[in-house]
């Protein structure tokens, strides 16, 4: 037997195996990212012959996964909620034509959001999409639901979606089990072109199936216990009753029991789409009210057929953004119990802590670049080129180039390239030469860059794309890319070089350099910068490779200089605010520049940044 | 009724090992036969931001300590934790690393009092970088906790944890890191 206190993505991971998953592929982005290394961990525990992969983006981890479905083998793909946005046009179509094998498409919720660019809620993808979706709130719970998704997927021949929440991925939980062992199913693909090809004409008889199986999944999840389920007493009528599924369930559940308040009803819908209309009734018969508190965004609310009694986001008692949190539930429960002249809860008096804390004007703790990143230097040299330059950039590490002033635009993955290009037509059609640079990291480039380099430079864009390369994807936690060739169980895939890549999307001017060297790179930048102003040029892009100073320590500086403040610094605090490393602080004392020792990794760049030189290496005369 | 649940929230900056320290004591929680529910940050917080975990031991089914719910709050840095007292509950228990001799500050001590909320600090990043181990503020910590009357792990429970779970390169320095900060007491 084993036992470990998994992360809620270690407890996916052991549901999906232990539900004999044998593909599983992914491509990484908070809070999703540590499902597949999770499973090639207790894959190799157990030797399994799962295929694993990081895929190069989410539309291609659900293709590919969807293809193995319907081979007859269970298969995941995993992803942030965002990702499946990418994968939407995939989803959509795969729901029509439903699957053989089971297939869990697992797409993570950050309500906060904490590292994300919406609060987007999956809840609402499954039902544009038609497919029915598990709602955990628990690790113990997100394994079980893996299992049970794939049991579902193959009775009614659908893919199931299943959205843990950050506070479910990123919760910790002690699991137990017992060895693994592989699923038996072979690939065996039935050929059938009337549905794995349809056209229109049968896509409309399997939209047909595909509302039949909707009406079948609802009433199988009528008694999908103990997932979906209340605790009504029969024959008893409650003022209220709470309506809840997925983490907000769980701290309800905490709530109600800490206050002792057995006279509040809560049904859970840990199954909440398609809505199991049968059960959603008979707990909304029994309740004068019904609260519903759900995150992110408004599904069971939507879908309750008595209007009359629903209170949730519509009726302005549930906040519409954010995360909610345990004490902001038990807020909104004891609010609605007031305004319904019944018992609130008891809740502490508030405390004047909050206007205490607030009073301290404590430092705000901006996520930062880390001393020694390489995309430091980068966008410090970008900027002192061309300040008055547009910086689009992209997501990831490099997002925090915005510190330096060095980042003006963030949209979704890809679009440092994309919105480099629509924002030089903007312009040129007005004859404005404005300067542009784009920024993309690498992983994002091959994700979503190609497509539209492409583009831009079919339709004679101008810019310089710097391609911020740190050999790995870092923000995530360091999962390698197509750059280094490396695949997802750490054996050696084929190696395909950015360079290839970009020369491949028409690119004639392509450099590669160390943004390390400031001088170097401006000199560069120069050049991309004339380039993109000739009749016969285009678009310029260049390479700043450097490794991430957490993924390669020892490489990443391979000289450490230790460097220290002279006399000559006039504590103008341009390299706080323009270079922006952690290690640089104002000293007051001294009323100079600082140097914290215990932050600094010796990359010495800053050498290279202060006007007045007075940023030096330590011990020379 | 059910025993109450003790809940942690252990607060600091991307890098100071918040995510080590909150497992140490959850395989501690563990090992004593707690059930034990946590909840962690990753991603973009990490790099260099305030970072905050949640540790529950008990009865409970979410992850999330309640504001004004929590038993101890174990701050890696000042300022981290005064921003998270909000958490603590009457009668609980802050125990925080320190660099100024100003710890806490007047209006918090005021606060801290009135609340009944005991205040423990040292100087624990000091104290791991005399050792040469400016990364293990949080064992230095630990090991002043760990001495505390309420803590409800012992000295040896947290550190034969603290042996287990360290790589082997760093068994030595983590342990004595971890003697040294409950000397402090």
């Amino acid at each position: 037997m084993n036992e470990d206190f998994l992360l809620g993505n270690g407890a996916i991971a052991l549901g999906l195996l232990e539900a004999g998953c044998q593909v599983v592929t992914s491509y990484p982005g908070t809070p999703s990212s540590e499902i597949l290394p999770e499973v090639v961990r207790l894959k190799k525990a157990d030797n399994l012959k799962t295929y694993v992969e990081w895929s190069t983006n989410e539309k291609v981890a659900l293709d590919n996964a969807f293809a193995a479905a319907i081979t007859g083998k269970r298969t995941a793909c995993c992803m942030k909620q965002v990702g499946l946005n990418v994968a939407a046009d995939s989803l959509m179509s795969a729901a029509y034509l439903g699957t053989v094998g089971g297939m869990v498409i697992i797409s993570c919720d950050d309500p906060g959001p904490h590292s994300s660019q919406t609060e987007q809620d999956t809840r609402l993808m499954a039902r544009l999409a038609k497919v029915p979706v598990l709602d955990p709130a628990t690790p113990q719970e997100a394994r079980e639901m893996a299992g049970i998704a794939f049991d579902i997927s193959e009775t009614f021949g659908i893919p199931v979606i299943l959205r843990p929440a950050i506070r479910v991925c990123h919760a910790r939980q002690n699991m137990k089990w017992s060895a693994l062992t592989d699923h038996p199913a072979k690939a065996l693909f039935k050929k059938d072109p009337m549905r794995w090809a349809a056209t229109p004409k049968f896509r409309f008889r399997l939209h047909q199936e595909l509302n039949r199986k909707l009406k079948n999944i609802s009433r199988h999840f009528d008694s999908l216990q103990p997932f979906n389920g209340h605790n009504l007493e029969p024959g008893k009528h409650y003022p209220l009753g709470v309506i809840s599924g997925g983490v907000p369930y769980a701290v309800i559940q905490d709530i109600l029991s800490d206050a002792g308040r057995d006279d509040i009803p809560l049904l859970k819908l840990g199954a909440p789409y398609p809505l199991p209309q049968n059960l959603a009734d008979e707990f909304v018969a029994a309740c004068d009210k019904v609260l519903v508190i759900e995150e992110t965004d408004t599904v069971i609310e939507y879908l309750l057929r008595d209007r009359s009694k629903v209170l949730g986001r519509l009726s302005e008692d549930v906040p519409l953004e954010g995360e909610l949190v345990p004490e902001r539930i038990e807020h909104i429960i004891s609010q609605v119990l007031s305004r319904m002249r019944l018992l609130p809860l008891n809740i502490q008096a508030a405390r004047d802590v909050e206007d205490l804390v607030a009073g301290l004007d404590l430092p705000i703790r901006r996520p930062t670049l880390c001393p020694g990143c390489s995309h430091r230097s980068a966008f410090y040299t970008i900027r002192k080129t061309r300040p008055k330059a547009i910086f689009t950039s992209d997501i990831g590490c490099y997002t925090l180039g915005l510190n330096l002033g060095a980042v003006d635009t963030c949209l979704d993955m890809g679009a440092g390239i994309t919105m480099a290009s629509g924002l030089y037509h903007a312009h040129a059609q007005d004859e404005v030469q404005q300067p542009i640079v784009a920024t993309i990291g690498d992983s994002t480039f091959y994700h979503s860059g190609t497509a539209g380099l492409l583009s831009a430079v079919y339709n004679d864009a101008r810019f310089v794309l710097v391609v911020l390369d740190n050999l790995t994807t870092a923000m995530t936690g360091m999962q390698p890319t197509p750059g280094l060739g490396i695949r997802a169980d750490g054996s050696q895939g084929k190696t395909i070089p950015l360079e290839r890549v970009i020369k491949g999307c028409g690119i004639d001017f392509l450099e590669v350099l160390d943004p390390y060297d400031i001088k170097g790179m401006r000199q560069t930048l120069k050049q991309a910068f004339d380039y993109t102003k000739k009749p016969d040029g285009g678009i310029a892009v260049i390479i700043a490779r450097h490794p991430c100073i957490i993924a390669y320590r020892e490489q990443a500086v391979a000289n450490r200089i230790k460097v220290t403040i002279s006399d000559d610094c006039i504590a103008c605090n341009h390299c706080i605010e323009r270079f922006e490393c952690p290690a640089l602080y104002h000293d007051p004392v001294r009323e100079k520049t600082g140097i914290d020792q215990a932050l600094c990794i010796g990359c010495g760049v800053c050498l290279d940044v202060c006007p007045k030189g007075a940023i030096i290496e330590m011990n020379i005369k | 009724m059910k025993k109450k649940p003790i809940n942690f929230v252990i607060s600091g900056l991307g890098g100071q090992g918040i995510l080590f320290m909150t497992k140490i004591l959850a395989r501690t929680a563990l090992h004593k036969g707690f059930k034990v529910m946590g909840a962690e940050t990753h991603g973009m917080a990490q790099r260099g931001g305030s970072v905050v975990s949640h540790l529950r031991l008990g009865d409970v089914k979410s992850s999330l300590v309640k504001a004004g719910a929590a038993d101890f709050l174990l701050a890696l840095e000042e300022n981290e934790a005064y921003r998270n007292l909000p958490f603590l509950a009457e009668q609980s228990l802050l125990c925080s690393n320190k660099s100024s001799g100003n710890f806490p500050v007047p209006e918090v001590e005021g606060y801290l009092s009135n609340a009944s909320i005991a205040c423990h600090s040292i100087k624990a990043g000091s104290l791991a970088f005399e050792l040469d181990a400016p990364m293990s503020t949080n064992l230095a910590l630990l090991g002043y906790f760990s001495t505390l009357d309420r803590c409800p792990f012992t000295l040896q429970e947290l550190r034969t944890t603290i042996e287990a779970m360290s790589p082997a390169a760093y068994k030595e320095i983590n342990l004595k890191v971890f003697d040294k900060g409950a000397r402090e007491s």
